[in-house]
């Protein structure tokens, strides 16, 4: 088989992928190598810029109206299947992260409360992967009194009688977590911040979330399971 | 550079919105990108495919992907109507490569004819639009056998021996017309920028 390590051969392929002349086994293996492969997704790209604009001249023909009604009564079945539309957005969301957080940075920004634009964002995944918190905070500079906000994105789990979940900060590397505080059962939430832990958010590099002792983690490290976390990304 | 996105006109910036929204899940938003963008998509399903019912089909598909992977958009390089265009431009091909449909006496004419031609009318009709204007100029540059292929294999998803089939010419000969074609392409469209 061919090596899909050339650069020329990536280029010829990916054009003809993009014209269309790329067909059968090697077209889907094609399909196949860019799932893995996003320098080979970048190149597609640029061919696809390129040669789209010629989509332009094969000129618009109005669909007839059942095509709409279709996809309407679909999206809208998609929508009414599940108890809650908001979570089956957010897990929709988190298979790319990404975007997720991109979208999230939009999503923030029409946020009716008025507040500063959030410059990092955290959604922290509980153990199957689902989205269970967005945490956002704005530039510490561009606030008076440091805070982080917190949002539930899935049915809140019930804290067990006698425990609290602690918020924790990971500085990069092997810094020690640092606790942020205790988190309540809100689904909309603002955690204050000391100001020598919000001077350090910026470099964040994840948050996690432990299940501790009533009053948090009296050794000032997580003691107990870790059930959410998740990196963290500048959006601002 | 050739690679960028186009400077974003009105239309690219407001299907970004769009797009966004719909990753939202905004319906009302969703229905303004469609009636933005159905009549162009449907136009590029059916040239490829030939067929109203598959062309029907395959849109409706797209749209429904669209919907659900809108959140996507975010992370593409590309300008909105490229990311949509090129979803229904590869469904439209998969479908096209199933295993054997024959094609019955359906058809759905659309004026085929117009494109096997030397076709000067679609190439100048891209000039219309200014993002297609610098392809355009470089199409013309193109010989005409380059030009023919190209736009055979890229509207009608002709693959190289149904081109040369089509083209009455040996296969290498129409590979090479394509590959060479698809680089002076990238080259003056490099030189444009």
């Amino acid at each position: 088989m061919a090596s899909y390590k050339s650069p020329e051969l990536r280029e010829k392929l990916a054009a003809e992928y993009v014209i269309g002349t790329l067909h059968g086994r090697a077209r889907a293996r094609f399909q196949a190598l860019q799932r893995y492969d996003p320098e080979l997704r970048r190149i597609v790209a640029e061919w696809e810029t390129r040669l789209t604009p010629l989509s332009a001249a094969a000129g618009e023909i109005a669909p007839p109206a059942r095509v709409w009604q279709t996809v309407a009564r679909r999206i809208g079945a998609a929508r009414g299947g599940v108890s809650r539309a908001g979570l089956a957005f957010w897990r929709g969301l988190a298979v790319t992260s990404t975007a997720f957080v991109l979208i999230l940075a939009a999503f923030i920004g029409v946020a009716p409360r008025p507040e500063p634009p959030m410059a990092m964002v955290a959604v922290m995944n509980d153990d199957r992967g689902l989205p269970a918190l967005v945490v956002s905070w704005p530039s510490m500079t561009a606030v008076r009194e440091p805070y982080v906000r917190i949002k539930v994105v899935q049915e809140h789990p019930v804290m067990a009688p006698g425990t609290t979940w602690e918020m924790w900060m990971q500085p990069p590397g092997k810094e020690a977590p640092v606790s942020m505080g205790l988190i309540t059962t809100d689904a909309d939430q603002t955690m204050k911040l000391k100001p020598a832990l919000a001077t350090r958010m910026e470099g964040a590099w994840r948050l996690a979330m432990s299940v501790e002792p009533k009053g948090g983690s009296p050794t000032g490290a997580p003691t107990g399971p870790v059930i959410f976390k998740g990196q963290c990304v500048k959006i601002l | 550079m050739t690679g960028d996105r186009p400077v974003p006109d009105a239309l690219a910036a407001r299907l970004a919105e769009l797009l966004v929204q719909a990753a939202l899940k905004n319906q009302r938003a969703f229905a303004d990108l469609y009636s933005l963008t159905a009549s162009k998509l449907f136009g590029v399903a059916l040239r490829i495919l030939r067929r109203q019912d598959w062309a029907e089909e395959v849109l409706q598909e797209c749209y429904i992907s669209i919907w659900n992977h809108a959140g996507d958009y975010a992370v593409q390089k590309s300008a909105p109507l490229t990311w949509m265009t090129s979803i229904v431009r590869n469904r439209s091909l998969d479908w096209l490569r199933r295993p054997r449909q024959e094609a019955s006496g359906e058809e759905y004419e659309i004026a085929v004819e117009a494109w096997q031609d030397d076709a000067p009318g679609p190439v100048e009709r891209l000039v219309a639009s200014s993002e297609a204007a610098a392809l355009a100029r470089c199409m013309q540059q193109l010989e005409a056998k380059q030009r023919q292929s190209i736009m055979l294999a890229f509207f009608h998803g002709l693959s190289h021996s149904e081109l040369a089939e089509h083209m009455k010419q040996p296969l290498g000969t129409v590979k090479t017309w394509v590959r060479r074609g698809l680089e002076r392409l990238k080259l003056c469209l490099g030189e444009a920028a």
